[in-house]
């Protein structure tokens, strides 16, 4: 095939403007990861490229910090969340995907997902106080259902449409109830969907700093948090942030990675059916 | 199988509910604390008053400044408290006193033995009286001084300038081949408020008169504003009109500006060997503001009024703000609030210097609280947010101001 | 009770308590006289709390800054989105590797995003703009005519991989027929993008811009992470504006006031989006 003049110019191009977006989207995280290893004297210095590696900040965030208790606590309020959004979500999208008289319901589940944080936050806030759970983990947790939940069923829906409908009809022959139907046969069929689902579910609960920021104490801060903290008084201790924000971006983004081939589906898959 | 996923999930709920709203137990106190330098001292010498007390129990919540406002409202609004002990920065002071949420002090105080009340500078004692109720002790002091490169202003033969007009042109001058005169912080908010009053005061302003009038768009403020905007637009270095308190002093340590209007305890900072200035370390000088009257800021401690714990509460008061414990925090590095702190020559062998406390003497005498009265966070955020923009031209210095006045009223109602 | 019923009841169990009562909740509050200081002094104002906040210079002032962001940080995710899109559909190797990189900032923390950026771009500090003074280039990224344009760049940033990933499934999920056929009848590039791939991603791209903007509304961290609102006001969003207003002013009534007219803009605007992207029918 003879490839003109004007395609390899705009292959070429084609393969600059791509090559461009991966150093911009490089870049960062590079200068964050220098940053946490440079000695802290030298820390915030633009000119300085050249210096001897110290750990020094990543020893003092790991032994001599609260970032690990941190960690544990977006963990499991992410696990949690998660683990109780599936197990309200996965029917429900179910039932949305294969029985009529939801198609309503469908798209007020992605309005309930788009509702502002600023709305709830009030009434969350003082319902915690008056309940006496501010500063506890389950405050977050309910507080990152309300937008981790919508999501997981969205999500769910695209991947219950995939699964052809003669399944169940198979197992309900075979002496099934309908529940048990959708228990034993269909939910495993979308065990990729649910772990995509969980993942990104965990992905937003783990990333989120609004509700986190106003509802939880020293023992149930979540890592964001303690990120936006480390802008204080004792100057600006980048080094120190820049580890934290590496503890916190590296497993979202290995995560994020086992199901960016579902994401597709999730996020746009019962939408863009739209 | 079943029963391993079960006993997790119980697990994970219990887990989830274990809240730290919890109040102390008796013999327990929890105090919230900033992460600050002072912070980290009082840690340590709490061992002290631990060995001393075995009875008593002390759990320092620290925490950024951002994230400490609803935590102790949260602790106070709750039936129980869950910080016995709290720090009162002193714009919250009329506002949490009036709210009901602290505990007045004055017979805890006459009643304690040489604790020595009178001699907390009087300046910064006054913050936490509010309707003839005494509801904090000081902490330390963040009045602001005005710190320069003294081998600067030597090789060019400059005074310390004394008045605003001289700072003026002093900054001015010094203003050349890559240097600036001022490293200044007119961030939206808290910072430009901090740093203007010290203008206003220099042109004799103020935000309310004798009568509780709002004057803060009269013609002292704006001369305020004008010079402190010009000085800003010649003297200061360029793109910063978003300079907080990181940016002017990262400025000042790598030697780019000459001067700043800042923490009087930052000197020692700015002058520790083998610390943030490198090479300029001991170069620095500390001084009272041009015009002599600076812009104070107090953190105090308080007890809340809803503690189980109060007797606790206020042994520990008492103990860590006594005249005793008061001068081994200074000499450890923390701001001195009591007089007998700063005269003492044990203080300046082992601390940072006569020269260092006597400034600090000189700057607390005459000063004048950030902010006082009825919602003066608001207040602050309202004027500070005028003040950047008419520092970054998005308004006229009378609009800036009127708009100000305007916000003031409403605010403090 | 019919199974389907069954199914969905712990969902709108779960809801109600944590979205429907708040939002009920909410409305009540926007009524009162609600301070946090004066929790036992809580007293009915009517629409007080609604005419204040229309007319509050803040809030118009935030709500326009919100306005402008949403605007151009999604129009310009959008066609980067688009482009890139495009782009590396046509690429013949290192796909899913170059992919996997290009979507990579979404799933970051915002905060993290904010923070990054606000030291990158500082000029004190900053890498930078410290290189960009070595070319002569002195901008002020954080000072009143760039803070707002910068925080939309940081979005950009963040979430064109967003719009990425919509269009990545969008052209994959295109039938291959009339692509075949407009290239047998010899059509440009220009004229099969315009007349074919564009008019049939028209679903996603409704769908994307919806999600993405109604994201985008909700901005928050960037601004507490960098300029707190400033330069004066001109980078207040309106959630900064609410979060202000209710925990650090303690006026949670007009807070929640601030709150319900962004819901009704929000409804507004996608009852208008929807109306206007419907297809057009052939009479």
């Amino acid at each position: 095939m003879i490839v003109s003049f004007e395609n390899r110019l705009s292959r070429f191009l084609g393969t600059t403007a791509i090559f461009i977006a991966i150093i911009l989207v490089l870049f960062p995280f590079l200068w964050i990861f220098l940053e946490s290893i440079k000695p802290p004297s030298l820390g915030g210095r633009p000119d300085i490229w050249r210096f001897e590696p110290s750990w020094e900040n990543w020893h003092e965030i790991v032994f001599n910090s609260n970032v690990p208790l941190n960690i544990l606590n977006s963990f499991f309020i992410a696990l949690i969340t998660v683990v109780i959004s599936l197990i309200c979500g996965a029917p429900a999208a179910y039932a949305f995907s294969r029985f009529r008289g939801f198609q309503g319901a469908r798209y007020s589940i992605l309005a309930a997902e788009m509702m502002p944080p600023a709305i709830l936050i009030l009434p969350l806030f003082l319902l915690l106080y008056k309940l006496e759970l501010i500063d506890s983990r389950v405050g977050v947790i309910t507080a990152h259902l309300t937008f981790v939940v919508p999501v997981v069923a969205w999500f769910l829906i695209g991947f219950f449409d995939e699964v052809p409908k003669d399944l169940e009809d198979q197992a309900m022959i075979d002496g099934y109830t309908r529940f048990q139907a959708f228990y034993k046969v269909i939910l495993p069929a979308v065990r990729p969907g649910l772990a995509a689902a969980g993942i990104f579910g965990f992905v937003l609960s783990w990333n989120d700093l609004f509700y986190s920021l106003l509802l939880t104490g020293a023992e149930s801060r979540t890592l964001p948090v303690a990120i936006a903290g480390f802008w204080t008084f004792r100057g600006i201790e980048l080094g120190k942030m820049a580890v934290a924000i590496l503890i916190a971006v590296i497993p979202v983004l290995i995560l994020s990675y086992s199901i960016q081939k579902h994401l597709i589906r999730g996020i746009g898959g019962s939408g863009v059916k739209y | 199988m079943k029963k391993l996923k079960l006993s997790t999930a119980i697990a994970a709920i219990a887990w989830a509910t274990i809240s730290t709203s919890q109040v102390a137990h008796a013999g327990e106190i929890n105090i919230i604390m900033e992460e600050v330098p002072d912070y980290d001292i009082v840690a340590k010498l709490t061992d002290q008053f631990t060995e001393q007390n075995p009875g008593i129990t002390v759990n320092f919540d620290a925490m950024p400044f951002d994230a400490m406002r609803d935590k102790i409202l949260t602790s106070s609004l709750a039936p129980s408290a869950t910080y016995d002990v709290i720090i009162i920065d002193n714009p919250w002071t009329d506002e949490f006193a009036r709210a009901g949420f602290l505990e007045p002090l004055d017979s805890l105080i006459s009643s304690q033995d040489g604790y020595a009340y009178d001699d907390f500078v009087p300046a910064l004692a006054d913050i936490s009286k509010v309707d003839g109720s005494i509801y904090g002790v000081p902490y330390y002091n963040y009045a602001l001084g005005l710190i320069v490169r003294q081998d600067i202003f030597d090789s060019k033969g400059l005074a310390i300038p004394k008045t605003i007009e001289d700072y003026m042109s002093v900054v001015k001058s010094l203003t050349t081949n890559g240097m600036y005169g001022a490293a200044m912080q007119p961030q939206k908010g808290y910072k430009i408020m901090e740093e203007w009053k010290n203008w206003l005061y220099a042109n004799g302003g103020e935000l309310f008169d004798d009568a509780g009038n709002v004057i803060i768009n009269n013609q002292a403020a704006i001369d305020a504003l004008n010079q402190y905007i010009e000085t800003h637009s010649q003297a200061a270095p360029p793109n910063s009109a978003n300079w907080g308190f990181d940016e002017a002093l990262r400025s000042v340590s790598s030697g780019k500006a000459a001067t700043m209007l800042s923490y009087n305890w930052m000197l020692p900072a700015l002058n520790a060997k083998d610390g943030m200035s490198g090479d300029l370390a001991g170069n620095f000088t500390l001084h009272e503001v041009p015009g002599g009257k600076s812009v104070l800021g107090l953190w105090s401690w308080g007890i809340t009024a809803n503690s189980e714990n109060k007797d606790d509460a206020w042994t520990f008061i008492s103990w860590i703000s006594s005249p005793e414990v008061a001068k081994q925090r200074a000499i450890m590095g923390g701001a001195p609030v009591r007089n007998s702190v700063m005269n003492s020559p044990e203080v300046w062998e082992k601390g940072y210097g006569k020269a260092y406390y006597t400034a600090l003497a000189d700057i607390l005498d005459g000063s004048a609280p950030l902010s006082s009265g009825n919602n003066a966070e608001e207040l602050i955020e309202i004027v500070g947010t005028e003040l950047s923009a008419a520092v970054t031209g998005q308004k006229s210095v009378k609009e800036a101001l009127d708009a100000a006045a305007n916000g003031v009223e409403r605010a403090i109602k | 009770m019919h199974i389907k019923y069954k199914l969905i009841l712990p969902l709108v169990f779960l809801l109600s308590g944590i979205m429907l009562y708040p939002f009920i909740f909410s409305l009540w509050l926007s009524l009162q006289d609600y301070r946090l200081t004066r929790i036992n002094d809580v007293q009915f104002v009517g629409f007080e709390n609604f005419g204040f906040i229309a007319t509050d210079q803040s809030f118009l002032n935030a709500m326009g800054n919100t306005i402008s962001f949403v605007a151009s940080a999604v129009i310009i995710e959008l066609i980067f989105g688009l482009s890139l899109a495009l782009l590396i559909q046509k690429l013949l190797i290192f796909r899913g590797f170059v992919r996997s990189i290009l979507l990579a900032p979404m799933f970051i923390t915002p905060i993290a995003v904010g923070l990054m950026f606000r030291f990158l771009l500082n000029s004190e500090i900053g890498i930078i703009p410290f290189y960009l003074l070595r070319f002569g280039v002195s901008l002020d990224w954080f000072g009143p005519e760039l803070a707002l344009f910068s925080i939309v760049l940081i979005d950009v940033w963040q979430w064109t991989p967003f719009m990425l990933l919509m269009f990545l499934a969008g052209l994959e999920a295109l039938p291959k027929t009339p692509f075949e056929a407009a290239r047998v009848d010899g059509a440009g590039r220009w004229l099969t993008f315009s007349s074919i791939t564009l008019p049939m991603l028209r679903p996603v791209i409704v769908v994307a811009l919806i999600i993405r903007a109604l994201d985008a509304f909700k901005v928050f961290e960037y601004v507490f992470a960098i300029t707190r609102g400033g330069p004066g006001n001109s980078t207040e969003t309106i959630m900064y504006y609410i979060y202000q207003t209710g925990f650090r002013f303690f006026r949670m009534g007009e807070a929640a006031a601030a709150s319900i007219l962004l819901i009704i803009f929000i409804l507004v605007f996608v009852i208008l989006i929807v109306y206007l992207s419907r297809p057009k029918v052939i009479k």
